[in-house]
C-alpha cells in the first residue's frame, strides 16, 4: 500500500509540473458557458436544476468525458514513452501493478476533478440564470458520482491502449471511434444500456421510461454489464499486458 | 520542383505510422457506423426517406463528416509533424539544401492530399452502402462527391491551423486537445451561426450559403497556411 501511495505521489508531480493538467478546465467552462446561455423554453419560466444539468451535460457527458478519458491516459503515460522513461521506471524497485494502479488513479482523480468543476459550474449558470428552487444536492452529486464511475471502463481501456502504442494519435482515434457513435446509440433504448460509451450520459440524463431525475440514475443491466463487467474484462487485460509487457 | 520532391520524401516518411490506417478508418467507420444504424431500423429509415433514399442516406452520413474531418485533420497534422519531432529531425531536415517553404509547403500539401483521399473514400463507400441497402437507383455521385468535399473546403482553415501547431509544439498534446475539442464542439456549431468557423463544414453542404461557405473555407484556409509558412520560415530551430 506505501508504494502505490509513493508512486501516486510521484504522478500527481509528473502531472502538475507539466502543464497538460489544465485541460480539466476544458470541458467545465464550455458546458458552464452553455448552461449560461441555454434557453428554458418561450414562457420566460425561470427554469428548474434538471434540465440545466441535462443541458450541460450533452456535450461533457456524451463526448467530452470519455475523451477527456483517453487523454489524461496518454497524458499519463507520455511522461514514460518520451525519452526511455518505462525503462528508468521500471528499473527502480517499484511493482508494476502499484505503477499500474497509480497511473489508474492519477486518471480517475483528474476525472473527478473535472466532475467536481462541472458541479460549481452548474452551480453558477443556476445563478445567471436565476434558478430560484433549492438545489438537488443528493440527486446531482449521485448522477455526478455515476457519471464518473461510467467513465472507468473507458480508462481501463485507454490505459491499456496507450500503455501499448507510444504515440499518442492510435489510442486517441480507438477512442474517439467508440465515443462519436454514442450521438446515435443514445438514442437506442435497446443497445445504449449495454454500450460503456454511453454509459457516462446516461448516468447524467435519465433517459428510460419511469426514469425520473430523482431515481436510480443507471438501470442494474447497465450497471452489471456496460460498466462492472467491462471493467474488469478491461483493466484485468490492462494489467496482464503490462506486467508481461517488454520495455 | 523542390516542392514535388519534398512531397515524396513527406510520402515516404509517413509508412508505417498508422496514417494511412487512419485515413481508411474515417471514411469506413462513419459507413460502419450507418450500415448498424439502417441495419437495425431498415423499415423504418427506408420509409422515412422514401422519396430520396439517396439524399436522406446523405443527410445521416453528413451528420457525421464534420467532426470525423476535424478529428481526421488533427491526427493527421500531428503525426506527419510528429515524425520530425520523435527522430528530432528539424535540424537535420533544415540543414539540407533545401528551402524551409518547400519542407512547410510539402507537409501542408500533404495533409491536405491523405484528407482528400479520405472524403473520395467516403464518397465512394457511401454509393456502395446505398446499393448494398437496395436503394434501386443508381448513384448521384456529384451529390455523395459534394457531400464530402463541401465540408472539407469549409474545414481547411483547421487543417492549416493544426499544422501549424503540430509543427511549431514539441509537445503534441496542446495541438491534439485543441483540434479534438474543435471537433466535439462542431456538431453544435451550427446553433451559434453562420460567421462562427466550426460551423463552416456543415453548412457548405447544407443551407442558403453554400458557396460563400466554401469560399470562406478555402480563403481563411490559405490565409492561415501562408500565415505559417511565414512564421515557420523565420523561426528559430531551438527544438533538439
Amino acid at each position: 500500500m506505501s508504494r502505490f501511495l509513493q508512486m501516486l505521489a510521484v504522478e500527481r508531480l509528473k502531472l502538475f509540473r507539466s502543464p497538460v493538467w489544465l485541460l480539466i478546465f476544458v470541458s467545465p467552462l464550455l458546458a458552464t458557458a452553455i448552461g449560461m446561455m441555454v434557453n428554458f423554453g418561450t414562457d420566460g419560466s425561470p427554469g428548474d436544476w434538471p434540465t440545466l444539468l441535462a443541458a450541460m451535460s450533452l456535450l461533457h457527458a456524451m463526448l467530452f468525458l470519455p475523451i477527456m478519458a483517453g487523454i489524461f491516459a496518454a497524458v499519463v503515460c507520455r511522461f514514460e514513452h518520451v525519452g526511455g522513461g518505462w525503462k528508468q521506471l521500471l528499473a527502480l524497485p517499484v511493482s508494476r501493478p502499484a505503477v499500474y494502479a497509480a497511473k489508474m488513479t492519477a486518471v480517475l482523480g483528474l476525472l473527478a476533478i473535472c466532475q467536481l468543476l462541472l458541479l460549481a459550474g452548474l452551480w453558477a449558470a443556476g445563478l445567471v440564470q436565476g434558478v430560484t428552487e433549492p438545489f438537488p444536492w443528493a440527486a446531482v452529486l449521485t448522477r455526478l458520482c455515476a457519471s464518473w464511475f461510467a467513465c472507468w471502463p473507458i480508462v481501463a481501456m485507454q490505459l491499456g491502449a496507450s500503455l501499448g502504442w507510444s504515440s499518442f494519435g492510435i489510442p486517441l482515434a480507438l477512442n474517439v471511434s467508440f465515443t462519436v457513435p454514442n450521438m446515435l446509440i443514445v438514442n437506442s433504448a435497446k443497445i445504449a444500456p449495454f454500450y460503456p460509451w454511453a454509459q457516462p450520459l446516461l448516468a447524467m440524463v435519465p433517459t428510460g421510461q419511469g426514469q425520473g431525475f430523482f431515481s436510480s440514475p443507471l438501470p442494474l443491466e447497465s450497471v452489471i454489464f456496460a460498466v462492472a463487467g467491462s471493467f474488469l474484462v478491461f483493466a484485468a487485460a490492462g494489467l496482464i499486458y503490462f506486467i508481461k509487457k517488454e520495455v | 520542383m523542390m516542392l514535388v520532391r519534398a512531397l515524396w520524401a513527406d510520402l515516404l516518411k509517413i509508412r508505417g505510422k498508422g496514417i494511412w490506417f487512419l485515413i481508411f478508418l474515417g471514411p469506413l467507420g462513419l459507413i460502419a457506423m450507418q450500415s448498424l444504424n439502417y441495419g437495425f431500423r431498415y423499415d423504418y429509415m427506408m420509409r422515412r426517406y422514401a422519396t430520396d433514399p439517396w439524399g436522406g442516406l446523405a443527410e445521416n452520413v453528413m451528420m457525421f463528416v464534420p467532426i470525423a474531418i476535424y478529428l481526421g485533420m488533427t491526427l493527421v497534422c500531428s503525426l506527419i509533424a510528429g515524425v520530425e519531432h520523435q527522430t528530432s529531425a528539424w535540424k537535420q531536415l533544415l540543414a539540407l539544401p533545401i528551402s524551409r517553404k518547400a519542407v512547410y509547403g510539402a507537409k501542408l500539401l500533404l495533409a491536405a492530399a491523405l484528407l482528400a483521399v479520405s472524403c473520395l473514400l467516403l464518397s465512394a463507400a457511401t454509393a456502395v452502402l446505398g446499393l448494398l441497402l437496395g436503394f434501386g437507383t443508381a448513384p448521384p455521385f456529384g451529390m455523395l462527391l459534394r457531400m464530402s468535399f463541401a465540408p472539407y473546403a469549409g474545414a481547411l482553415p483547421v487543417l492549416a491551423l493544426a499544422l501549424w501547431l503540430s509543427v511549431t509544439m514539441r509537445n503534441q498534446s496542446l495541438p491534439v486537445t485543441i483540434g479534438v475539442a474543435a471537433a466535439l464542439i462542431s456538431p453544435f456549431a451550427p446553433q451559434l451561426g453562420e460567421w462562427f468557423p466550426l460551423s463552416w463544414p456543415l453548412f457548405s453542404f447544407a443551407g442558403a450559403l453554400q458557396a460563400a461557405m466554401i469560399a470562406a473555407g478555402i480563403g481563411l484556409g490559405a490565409a492561415i497556411g501562408l500565415l505559417g509558412l511565414a512564421h515557420f520560415h523565420r523561426k528559430d530551430v531551438d527544438e533538439g
